[in-house]
């Protein structure tokens, strides 16, 4: 009964990863359940009511690394938090890829750079990736408190890994939740993501 | 309040240390170098007053390591080139050969792996006068991949005499100029048609150019406007191919024109512009369909 259980959560998992079509801006964003870097379990409609920011992440990308060593990444994350805003950095990337960590370096790279999301959801299965068809680190999405999907895309205009472009870059993340916070609508709800691809299991 | 100043002073001589150090950096070995050889050519041996000269920026990839398109796809991005040129001349647009497919699934890149040339023509200035040597330099920021990115940036120079004469290059550089003018996407024939419309998912191009010596394949030129690592299916139809291409899940409004690269085999690419039919009556759709 417990392998029969089991077969059914992979498939189910299997039929939301293949889809192409998972995810889609205007549309309600798929539900997920993953476990954070602190062991605590996350499901994205226990946040109904709240914004929610997805941002996909690899700590040895050379672009996670330009909105991190900047510290862009964790002013946002304090920005938004600030206003009410669930912020989950997710991680992707397979063992032995680049990118993956353990709970406990995922908890010791938080505290070294001052990273301050709501919580670190570590998902080395890439499961939650597929659900969302991320493409690159970072890859951002938002979802509003009606859990409908308002943004997916880049983190900002300025597809390079130069931290000196940020400050000339319009921040497509900032825009569509201010936007979105005072009721109107995404000027850019879709973008192309930039960065290196997410490192998930072959 | 020691301590304070301490902090201070150990700041002032770390920022200072880096800006003394960072101009020798950046023109030191880059981690980026290992995998990619990048330098500065010309296709002629000297510049000739009033002729236009061209230039490119060789890469030269180690096994396994690709850079990109000017749409580089899922991931990376494209090099790009500040060009740094002698007062009064001028370059042209950078030509992009086309490119391959490069897949790591789920993800599709565009890009070239072993050697690619990005090249422009540069029109000297009108005052050029023989005699006189002239530098060029390029900075070049790119990025290489294999299952991981690195990003690179190169100063890159080139000096050429200015002479009544040139001759082509010695050595193979002349040759891998004429390559990649091949590899350059061409106008379509003008006895080709080709028509695309929006049919729910997907575009469908239909393509009446003959028999072509390959499967037909279309790269876009524009991010965001289909599936990239979606398969491109090609179908026979009368007087040529049907190909149907997946639109991307970011694309939220209707396409005006589809733009991009037909690489139909035997190292043959055109520029196709067309504009989508969107799906506006059921005979329509059933006439695509079928």
């Amino acid at each position: 009964m417990k392998k029969l259980w089991c077969g059914l959560v992979v498939a189910s998992l299997l039929i939301g990863a293949i889809s192409a079509y998972a995810q889609k801006v205007g549309e309600p964003a798929p539900e997920f359940q993953a476990t954070d870097s602190n062991g605590q379990t996350h499901r994205l409609s226990e946040y109904r009511g709240k914004f929610v920011v997805l941002e996909w992440h690899n700590n040895g990308c050379p672009y996670t690394r330009k909105h991190y060593e900047s510290g862009n990444m964790q002013r946002l994350q304090k920005e938004w938090i600030a206003r009410g805003v669930i912020w989950f950095t997710v991680i992707s990337s397979a063992p032995g890829q680049q990118g993956y960590v353990t709970a406990q370096q995922e908890n010791d790279y938080l505290k070294q750079m001052n990273g301050s999301p709501t919580a670190a959801l570590l998902d080395p299965q890439g499961d939650v990736g597929r659900l969302y068809s991320a493409k690159t680190t970072p890859h951002m999405f938002i979802i509003n408190p009606a859990g409908v999907l308002i943004y997916d895309g880049a983190i900002d205009s300025k597809a390079t890994t130069d931290q000196a472009d940020i400050a000339t870059a319009t921040n497509y993340v900032s825009q569509a939740l201010g936007e979105a916070m005072a009721g109107k609508p995404v000027t850019t709800p879709t973008s192309r993501p930039y960065g290196c691809s997410v490192k998930y299991a072959h | 309040m020691f301590d304070r100043s301490v902090i201070c002073l150990i700041r002032f001589f770390f920022v200072g240390a880096a800006w003394l150090v960072l101009p020798t950096l950046a023109s030191a070995e880059s981690p980026a170098d290992q995998h990619v050889k990048v330098e500065l050519i010309s296709e002629q041996d000297a510049i000739v007053p009033h002729r236009e000269i061209w230039l490119g920026i060789r890469f030269d990839l180690q096994d396994g390591w690709h850079t990109y398109w000017v749409n580089p796809g899922d991931s990376g991005e494209p090099p790009r080139i500040e060009w740094q040129l002698p007062e009064g001349f001028q370059a042209g647009a950078i030509l992009w050969p086309y490119p391959e497919r490069l897949s790591t699934p789920p993800f599709m890149d565009f890009g070239y792996e072993h050697q690619v040339l990005l090249i422009a023509a540069v029109q000297p200035s009108a005052a050029l006068k023989e005699g006189v040597s002239q530098s060029f330099a390029a900075r070049v920021h790119y990025l290489v991949c294999r299952d991981v990115c690195i990003p690179g940036q190169k100063q890159l120079e080139l000096t050429l005499p200015v002479k009544r004469e040139s001759r082509a290059v010695a050595g193979s550089d002349d040759q891998l100029f004429e390559v990649t003018r091949r590899r350059l996407p061409k106008p379509a024939p003008a006895s080709w048609k080709i028509m695309a419309a929006s049919v729910s998912d997907d575009f469908v191009l239909n393509l009446i150019i003959g028999k072509v010596a390959g499967v037909p394949q279309f790269f876009p030129l524009e991010e965001e406007q289909l599936e990239n690592a979606a398969p491109q299916t090609a179908t026979r139809i009368p007087g040529g191919y049907r190909l149907h291409l997946k639109k991307s899940s970011h694309l939220l409004k209707p396409l005006s024109r589809l733009k991009g690269v037909l690489v139909v085999g035997g190292g043959k690419a055109y520029a196709l512009d067309v504009p989508v039919s969107q799906p506006s009556t059921d005979a329509h759709r059933q006439s695509m369909k079928n």
